[in-house]
């Protein structure tokens, strides 16, 4: 999801290159001593130009976070609630930085932080963690990048007859269902849906453009793609309607693109029964879906859809 | 040393806050040229009484650079003092001092203070994904060799939000944290904002209740504690002892001011409660001669809640780790005990960009010229403004007196 990566300079090297062996390297000043983050070419203490390149444990206090619930930028959506804390290590320096493997109730100004590597493109980043908090070995893999099929339910679904209106409405409900599978926007998805559909802006098809000048950091996907990948869902359902010849797709009472999806992002659906209608030519259900990314509260698509049984 | 005191703001104009998706557009220079033509029209003023002026350079629609001479240019007028101001939202309070200090020295006796925060009109070939892209990281730097580049955007802290919000995560856990209290800032404004018809909440009153079940935007911040940016801007004119003489309307004469700024990032400050505003503050008072406990009017700088908690502390009208209790303790509206913010505040009038201080600057004004309207206080001879820009970042003082 083409997140920002940092880029070298001459001063800060030395910096980027610890993190990529593991090692947490700052500048502590010859003359002060004063120890010194980020990375510059004096002693903001005493203004001397005689800094010397260290490696310190990397271990620290977290002095201060939020948990951000609106992503802070589209880039960060897979994280919300993005982590985000203020570090200070024990050499004295603060530096901004995210928190992992931490559940929210575990957070706590004050408490002891260890570093932890992660790669991004050809960087590592500097991260924190809880200083016992044990590292998933599969550190560089989130959870959530693991398409996972619904299990499926050993349960009798509970038969409903399609005229039986009364039954169907009992399914109206403000709550949504429980999440789908998990499926993953690429970007050969994306150029192949511009192909087909003509729908080939440079949003979504230039990988190099979008990077400088898209708002979202990289490509997004047609919303009419993301739209129609909803067919690629699968939702366990504790019910399953019976006693129709024909089911046909009989349109949308509402759509909408809330949010982008941008291309490499997964995404997953939810849904609830919104209304049940009887008409002449059969049996209305409109099911309002809406597809997320992966950990986003905002939905991508609003989608409701009106299925007819007959 | 400091201000002695013979620069008064005679004169103000400010647009009404508006939706960005509605709001007219116009040049930058067009705003400029209008919001100085109004100003000078409510202090009495004609165009060939101007010889100074201070406006906002970052992001000035049509000049990168030269931004005064591009704007005395337009507007057709000969300068004798031009001052672009790059402090974020404490521009407009530096503005004011910058203007009176120029005042005194002689270099001009009439000055206009102008931050034009309407969008411009696109251009017809403008592309307006390349537009956003440009806005994406707000007010952080994306420059090869620019520390935020660098060292926060690729963490996500790019945000106000979530750099005001460890502000009071710090907060709560070195002095504890009332929601109460801190939604009560937010309530108290918006009842004045019913009082004011200029405000983009008016009539449109709110509970604590609604505060703590807004949206959970960055913890422990509501969107209720958060400003709602809108299309805006403003002027205000400032003017020697001897041309206010000849005006009608009751003066605001400067007469202390302060400043302070050490780190963009609040991350990076020795003590991120210890803000600004208060070394800022302190040397505004002791230049004007007044206590915090003289002031009719606080008119404080309020991106979020928790700024104007800080700024009543750091500024000395509570004691540090008592600003919840000061605030539960006081009635903050403009029929109060501590009326603050009188017009709304940002949180409640509209944060017009850059421009959003220059409320806090015009409600001061207003106040001690007896033009409040329905919100006006029974005495308002003394009134305290704050600026505040960046996250904490840099933060600006004025004192504010009627004859």
């Amino acid at each position: 999801m083409n997140k920002p990566v940092p880029v070298p300079t001459d001063n800060s090297r030395p910096f980027w290159d610890g993190l990529r062996e593991h090692e947490v390297r700052i500048q502590q000043c010859d003359e002060c001593q004063h120890w010194t983050f980020y990375p510059r070419r004096h002693c903001p203490q005493c203004f001397s130009d005689q800094l010397t390149w260290k490696t310190i444990a990397g271990t620290g206090t977290l002095y201060s976070y939020t948990l951000s619930r609106v992503p802070t930028a589209q880039e960060f959506a897979d994280e919300v609630p993005q982590k985000l804390a203020v570090v200070q290590l024990d050499e004295g320096p603060r530096l901004n930085s995210t928190l992992k493997f931490l559940d929210e109730a575990d957070i706590e100004i004050g408490m002891r932080l260890k570093p932890v590597f992660e790669q991004r493109q050809d960087m590592v980043l500097l991260q924190f963690t809880g200083a016992d908090t044990p590292i998933p070995e599969t550190e560089n893999v989130p959870e959530e990048a693991q398409p996972s099929e619904p299990e499926a339910s050993d349960a009798p679904k509970k038969q409903i007859p399609c005229n039986d209106i009364d039954a169907l409405r009992s399914l109206i409900s403000e709550e949504f269902g429980p999440w789908s599978n998990v499926v993953e926007v690429t970007q050969e998805l994306i150029d192949q849906f511009a192909e087909l559909s003509g729908d080939d802006y440079w949003i979504h098809t230039d990988v190099e453009k979008a990077k400088k000048q898209s708002p979202f950091g990289g490509t997004i996907a047609q919303g009419a793609l993301v739209q129609v990948l909803q067919s690629r869902f699968h939702i366990p359902q504790d019910y399953e309607v019976t006693g129709f010849n024909n089911m046909v797709n009989y349109g949308s009472d509402k759509l909408r693109f809330p949010s982008p999806v941008p291309a490499g992002a997964k995404i997953h659906m939810r849904s609830r029964v919104k209304a049940v209608e009887a008409s002449a030519s059969g049996t209305r259900i409109t099911l309002e879906m809406h597809t997320h990314v992966v950990g986003q509260e905002r939905p991508s698509v609003i989608n409701d859809i009106v299925v007819q049984y007959m | 040393m400091g201000l002695k005191g013979n620069a008064a703001i005679v004169g103000a104009a400010q647009y009404k806050p508006e939706k960005y998706a509605t709001a007219p557009r116009a040049f930058h220079v067009d705003q400029v040229a209008e919001l100085t033509r109004m100003a000078l029209a409510d202090a009495g003023l004609e165009a060939g009484d101007l010889n100074g002026l201070a406006v906002n350079g970052p992001w000035f629609n049509e000049a990168s650079t030269f931004v005064p001479a591009t704007v005395a240019e337009y507007l057709g007028t000969e300068l004798s003092f031009a001052e672009v101001v790059d402090l974020g939202g404490a521009g407009s309070v530096a503005m004011a001092w910058r203007a009176a200090a120029a005042i005194e020295l002689g270099l001009a006796d009439v000055v206009v203070c102008v931050i034009p925060q309407r969008m411009a009109p696109m251009a017809p070939d403008a592309d307006p994904m390349a537009m956003m892209a440009a806005m994406r990281y707000g007010g952080h730097s994306t420059a090869y060799g620019a520390p935020e580049a660098e060292f926060d955007i690729p963490y996500g802290h790019m945000a106000q939000n979530t750099g005001y919000a460890m502000i009071a995560q710090r907060y709560a856990s070195e002095y504890g944290y009332d929601a109460r209290a801190m939604a009560k800032i937010a309530v108290d404004q918006r009842t004045n904002a019913c009082a004011n018809p200029q405000a983009m909440f008016y009539g449109q009153p709110i509970t604590v209740d609604d505060v703590l079940n807004s949206k959970l935007v960055a913890d422990p911040l509501h969107v209720l504690e958060i400003v709602m940016p809108v299309a805006g801007g403003a002027a205000f004119v400032v003017a020697s002892r001897e041309v206010a003489a000849r005006l009608e309307r009751r003066p605001a004469w400067i007469t202390g001011c302060g400043e302070h700024l050490a780190t963009k990032s609040p991350t990076y400050a020795k003590n991120v409660l210890a803000t600004p505003i208060g070394p800022a503050s302190a040397k505004a008072f002791a230049m004007a001669g007044v206590k915090p406990s003289d002031v009719h009017l606080a008119s404080v700088y309020d991106c979020y809640t928790i700024t104007v908690l800080l700024t009543l502390e750091d500024a000395g009208f509570c004691p540090k780790g008592e600003g919840m209790r000061f605030v539960a303790d006081n009635d903050l509206t403009y029929k109060g005990s501590f009326p603050l913010n009188t017009h709304g505040g940002q949180l409640s009038f509209g944060q017009a960009g850059t421009a959003g201080g220059m409320s806090q600057v015009i409600e001061a004004v207003q106040q001690i010229a007896g033009q409040a309207g329905e919100r006006q206080l029974a005495r308002c001879d003394t009134a305290y403004v704050s600026g505040t820009g960046g996250v904490m970042s840099e933060q600006t003082a004025i004192i504010l007196q009627g004859d």
